[in-house]
C-alpha cells in the first residue's frame, strides 16, 4: 500500500470518527483530519499550512454569511412568504409547470453567482414553505432544492467549476453557453418532473394557502420587493456587464440589499437577526474552512497528486470511471481543480469545451456528497430534516441520471459540438 | 466537571490569538525583500513607478536594473517573476543581473515583475514560502510566491474577470494574474496598473526586444516552448533552429490572436517591441505532483509524473532525472541568448552585445552556485 | 475603497461571531466558530 494511501485513510478515519462517534461538527472533524494527515506524513503540526488552507474559500464564506443575513431579513419583512404565496396561488392548477418553474427559480442565484449554496440560501429558502405546505415530504423538498442548486451552479452565464477547469488548461471562458445549457437544463427538467410524479400528490389549494404565512403585499405594497429586485438587478449587471459596472462583489451586494430592507415591510431587530443568521450559516462556513485545510494538507503531503494519478491509471476501457468518481471528492471546486484539469487532457481529441462542461457537471455533484455534504446539510437545515443523509438518499436517482448526462456528453462530445455550432 | 461556556470561549479566543501570531509571523516573513547583487556593469536601478507615478513606494513598485554598453545598439527587456511560483524565471533574472556584462546596446532586467505576488503563497497549494540556494558567499534564501498578486493589494476578486479592453472573460482569480492584465490601464485594478506601467516602460524606453520568463506544469501542452507574437516569428524560428543545433529542443508556439491579456499578445499588439515568452517545465506547479516542498523546486523530481507518463494518457515532458532548477535556468538563459543572437542577425545595424552569462552546458557543469554572488 | 468596505463587513461578522461564542453553550460549536474567526482576523489585520 502506498504511503499516500495510508495518509488518506488516516485522514478519512479521523473525519469519520469525529462526525459519527464524537458527534463533532463536520468542519471541526475536517480540521482534525487535516492535522492527522500532516502528522502521519511527518509534517508535524504545520500551523501556517492549516491557516493558509482556511483562506481557500474566504470569499465563498463571506457570500454565504451575507446571503444568509439578507435572506433572513427579507424573510422577516414578509417578502419571502408573500412571493411563495402568490407563486402557488397563480400556478396551482398546473402542478408540473409549477414544479419546473420552482426548480428554475431555485437555480437562478447559482446561474448568476456560480455558487450552489447561494441557491439554497436564497430562492431555495423561499420555496421550501410552499413545497412543504403542498404535502411534499421534507427529504423530497430538500433533495429537489439541493439538485436545483447543482444545476444552478453549472448553468450559464456563470459556472465557476468550468472556469476552474478552464483556468487549469488555459482555456478562456468563451463558447460555454450552449454546452452548459445542455448540461444543466435537461437534467433539471427531468428532476422536476420526477419529483412531481413521485412526491407531489393532489392538494387542496385553500388548505395549502392557509398553511402559508399571510401575504403582506396589501399592507406594504410594491416596496416590499424592492430589496430583492435591487439585489437581483445588481447581481445581473455585475455578471452580465462586468465591463460597464463598478465591481461591488456578491457579499457587498447582499449587504446593500440588507440595508435597503429596513422599512420595506414588517419590523425586525437587526442585532438579533445578524446573530441568528450567522448561527444558521456557521456549520457550512466551518465546513468550508475545514475543506480548505483538508485540501491544503492533501496537496502538501502529495495525496492530491496520488488521487489524480490513480484516476489516470484506470484502464482505457474504464477511463470514464475517472469522471464518475469526480463527485466523490465531496466538493465541486476541489473535484474541478484536482481531477477536472487532468481529465480534459485524458479526453484530448474530443471537443474540449463540451468535455469541460460535462466534467464541471460531474464535479458539481460533489457538493452533494460526503464528507461535507454541503448542499444536503444546508437543504436539511432549510426543511428541518436533521439527518441530511436522508436527503442524499432521496437524490440518488436524480444524481444517477445527471451523471449519465455528463458521461454521455463526454462520449458524444464531438457530435454535440457540431450540433451547437449549427446555431 | 462542567466548565462554564464563557471560560471555554475565552480559552478558545486565546488559542486563536496564539495561532494567529504563530502563523502571522510566518506570513509576515514573506515581506522581507530578496537581495540581489548586480554586476559591475550596472548603470542604475530604476523603479516601475518611474513609468507610472501611482505605484510609487507600493508593493508593485519593483526594481529595474539598467545595464548600458559603451556602444549604442538595441534595447532589450528581460522580465522575470511575472508568476512568483515559477522559480526558474526569477532565478534566471537574478543570475543575469549578477553576471551580465554589456558592450553595446542596453539591457533592462526586472527580476520580480509581480513583486506583490512574492509576499504570499496561494491557499490550498501547500507551497513552501522560500527555498535556499548555495552561492559564492554561502547560502541564499529566495522567496517562492503566489501565481498572482497578493489579495491584500487587490481584493475581493470578482466572480468573472473581464479583460480590458477585449472583454474576454476568465475566472475571477485571474484578475490578479499579471500575465492576463496587459495592456493594463491607469485607472484599473492594482494588477492592471502594474501591467500598464510595464507597457509604458516598453514604450518610453523604446524597447526593441522583450522577454517574459515563465514555467508551466509538466501536463500543460505548451511547455519547453518559445511563444512568439506573429511579428517575431522569423527571429524566433531562427533561434529555435540554432538551439536545435545544440541539441536543445524548444517547441515553437505562435501567440493565439484571440487570447488576450498575455504579454506575447498585448506587448506585440500595443507597442513596437518584438516579444517572446519562454516556458520551462516545473513539477511543483503541476496537479499530479507528489509531496510539495522546497526540495521539489530545486530537484524538479516527482515520481508521480513518471507514473502518469506511463499511463500514456497525458503528454508529459518529464523523465526520471527530474527537471532540476539549474537545468531550467540554463534553458531560459540559453533561449534568451539565442534569441538575442537571432535578433542581431536580423538587425545588424542595431545590435546588443552581451557577455558574462553562462552557456547552457557551462551552467549545468558548474552549477548555479558558481554564478550567484 | 471597495477593499475597505469588505474589511468593514469582516469586522462586523467577526464581532457577531465573538458575541455568539460567549452565548453558545456547546463547546463543539464554539470550536467551529473560532475556526471561522481565524482567517477573518488575519485579513482584518492585513497579515494574510
Amino acid at each position: 500500500m502506498s504511503f499516500e494511501l495510508v495518509i488518506l485513510i488516516s485522514m478519512l478515519a479521523v473525519f469519520a470518527a469525529g462526525v459519527f462517534i464524537f458527534k463533532l461538527p463536520a468542519g471541526v472533524s475536517l480540521m482534525l483530519a487535516s492535522i492527522t494527515g500532516a502528522f502521519v506524513a511527518g509534517e508535524g503540526l504545520p500551523v501556517r499550512h492549516l491557516v493558509e488552507g482556511s483562506f481557500g474559500f474566504l470569499e465563498a464564506i463571506m457570500i454565504i454569511a451575507t446571503a444568509m443575513i439578507f435572506m433572513k431579513v427579507v424573510e422577516a419583512t414578509g417578502a419571502l412568504s408573500t412571493i411563495s404565496y402568490y407563486m402557488i396561488k397563480s400556478l396551482h392548477k398546473r402542478p408540473t409547470l409549477l414544479i419546473i418553474i420552482i426548480t428554475f427559480f431555485v437555480m437562478f442565484p447559482g446561474m448568476l453567482t456560480g455558487l450552489s449554496s447561494a441557491c439554497i440560501l436564497t430562492t431555495g429558502a423561499l420555496v421550501v414553505p410552499a413545497l412543504l405546505a403542498m404535502g411534499m415530504p421534507k427529504k423530497a423538498v430538500g433533495s429537489l432544492i439541493a439538485m436545483a442548486a447543482v444545476f444552478g451552479e453549472i448553468a450559464p452565464p456563470i459556472s465557476i467549476p468550468v472556469m476552474i477547469i478552464g483556468g487549469g488548461v488555459d482555456m478562456p471562458y468563451i463558447g460555454f453557453t450552449g454546452p452548459l445549457l445542455i448540461a444543466s437544463f435537461p437534467p433539471a427538467i427531468f428532476t422536476a418532473i420526477y419529483y412531481r410524479k413521485k412526491y407531489l400528490k393532489d392538494f387542496n389549494i385553500d388548505e395549502v394557502l392557509e398553511k402559508l404565512e399571510n401575504p403582506v403585499y396589501d399592507q406594504y405594497g410594491f416596496k416590499l420587493f424592492l430589496p430583492i429586485i435591487l439585489v437581483i438587478a445588481l447581481l445581473l449587471s455585475e455578471m452580465l456587464f462586468p465591463e460597464l459596472m463598478f465591481h461591488l462583489g456578491v457579499p457587498l451586494i447582499f449587504m446593500i440589499g440588507t440595508l435597503t430592507a429596513f422599512g420595506t415591510g414588517n419590523k425586525f431587530k437587526p442585532v438579533g437577526m445578524l446573530q441568528n443568521s450567522l448561527r444558521n450559516a456557521m456549520p457550512v462556513m466551518a465546513i468550508l474552512i475545514g475543506v480548505g485545510m483538508f485540501l491544503q494538507i492533501l496537496t502538501l503531503t502529495g495525496v492530491r497528486g496520488y488521487l489524480a494519478v490513480s484516476a489516470l491509471q484506470l484502464p482505457e476501457e474504464v477511463k470514464y470511471l475517472a469522471a464518475v468518481i469526480m463527485p466523490f471528492f465531496g466538493s465541486a471546486y476541489a473535484a474541478a481543480s484536482v481531477i477536472g484539469v487532468p481529465l480534459v487532457f485524458v479526453f484530448l481529441g474530443k471537443n474540449s469545451i463540451i468535455v469541460a462542461s460535462a466534467l464541471a457537471l460531474m464535479a458539481a455533484m460533489g457538493d452533494l456528497m460526503p464528507p461535507p455534504s454541503l448542499l444536503c446539510a444546508y437543504a436539511g437545515q432549510m426543511v428541518g430534516e436533521p439527518n441530511h443523509f436522508k436527503i442524499l438518499k432521496a437524490s440518488a436517482l436524480a444524481i444517477f441520471v445527471t451523471g449519465a448526462v455528463g458521461i454521455l456528453m463526454i462520449y458524444f462530445a464531438n457530435d454535440i459540438g457540431q450540433f451547437i455550432n449549427l446555431f | 466537571m462542567k466548565i462554564d461556556h464563557k471560560i471555554v470561549a475565552s480559552f478558545l479566543l486565546f488559542l486563536m490569538t496564539v495561532v494567529c501570531i504563530v502563523s502571522g509571523v510566518e506570513f509576515l516573513d514573506m515581506r522581507t525583500p530578496d537581495v540581489i547583487y548586480p554586476s559591475e556593469d550596472l548603470t542604475k536601478i530604476g523603479k516601475l513607478s518611474d513609468y507610472f507615478e501611482e505605484l510609487k513606494d507600493g508593493s508593485g513598485d519593483t526594481d529595474i536594473y539598467f545595464f548600458e554598453g559603451k556602444e549604442p545598439g538595441a534595447t532589450v527587456l528581460l522580465l522575470c517573476g511575472t508568476h512568483p511560483n515559477e522559480a526558474s524565471g526569477f532565478i534566471a533574472g537574478v543570475l543575469a543581473t549578477e553576471n551580465v556584462k554589456i558592450k553595446a546596446g542596453r539591457l533592462l532586467i526586472i527580476p520580480q515583475a509581480c513583486l506583490s505576488g512574492f509576499s504570499c503563497t496561494d491557499p490550498m497549494e501547500g507551497y513552501p514560502q522560500s527555498y535556499t540556494l548555495e552561492s559564492k558567499s554561502g547560502e541564499r534564501k529566495f522567496r517562492f510566491g503566489s501565481r498572482v498578486s497578493n489579495p491584500l493589494d487587490q481584493w475581493p476578486d470578482p466572480l468573472v474577470y473581464s479583460h480590458f479592453p477585449s472583454g474576454q472573460k476568465l475566472s475571477g482569480f485571474e484578475t490578479r494574474n499579471l500575465n492576463r492584465s496587459y495592456p493594463g490601464r491607469p485607472d484599473g485594478t492594482f494588477t492592471e496598473k502594474v501591467g500598464y506601467a510595464i507597457v509604458q516602460l516598453i514604450k518610453k524606453e523604446k524597447i526593441d526586444l522583450a522577454f517574459d520568463l515563465h514555467e508551466a506544469a509538466p501536463e500543460i501542452p505548451i511547455i519547453n516552448a518559445i511563444i512568439y507574437h506573429e511579428k517575431s516569428e522569423d527571429i524566433g524560428l531562427n533561434a529555435i533552429l540554432n538551439l536545435e543545433f545544440r541539441d536543445l529542443r524548444y517547441a515553437p508556439e505562435r501567440s493565439p490572436e484571440n487570447f488576450h491579456g498575455l504579454s506575447h499578445r498585448e506587448w506585440g499588439d500595443n507597442t513596437d517591441v518584438y516579444p517572446f515568452l519562454m516556458e520551462t517545465c516545473n513539477p511543483i506547479q503541476g496537479r499530479l505532483r507528489g509531496r510539495t516542498n522546497s526540495e521539489l523546486i530545486l530537484t524538479g523530481k516527482s515520481p508521480q509524473y513518471l507514473a502518469a507518463q506511463e499511463t500514456g494518457k497525458l503528454r508529459i515532458e518529464y523523465d526520471a532525472e527530474g527537471v532540476p532548477l539549474d537545468k531550467r535556468v540554463a534553458r531560459h538563459l540559453q533561449g534568451f541568448l539565442e534569441i538575442v543572437n537571432s535578433y542581431n542577425e536580423f538587425f545588424p545595424e542595431k545590435t546588443i552585445l552581451l557577455e558574462g552569462l553562462p552557456e547552457y552546458e557551462d551552467l549545468l557543469e558548474n552549477g548555479l552556485s558558481n554564478y550567484l554572488k | 475603497m471597495i477593499f475597505w468596505l469588505y474589511i468593514v463587513i469582516l469586522v462586523l461578522l467577526s464581532l457577531v461571531i465573538v458575541k455568539e461564542m460567549f452565548e453558545e453553550r456547546d463547546w463543539k460549536k464554539q470550536i467551529a466558530l473560532v475556526m471561522v474567526l481565524i482567517p477573518f482576523i488575519l485579513r482584518i489585520f492585513l497579515i494574510k
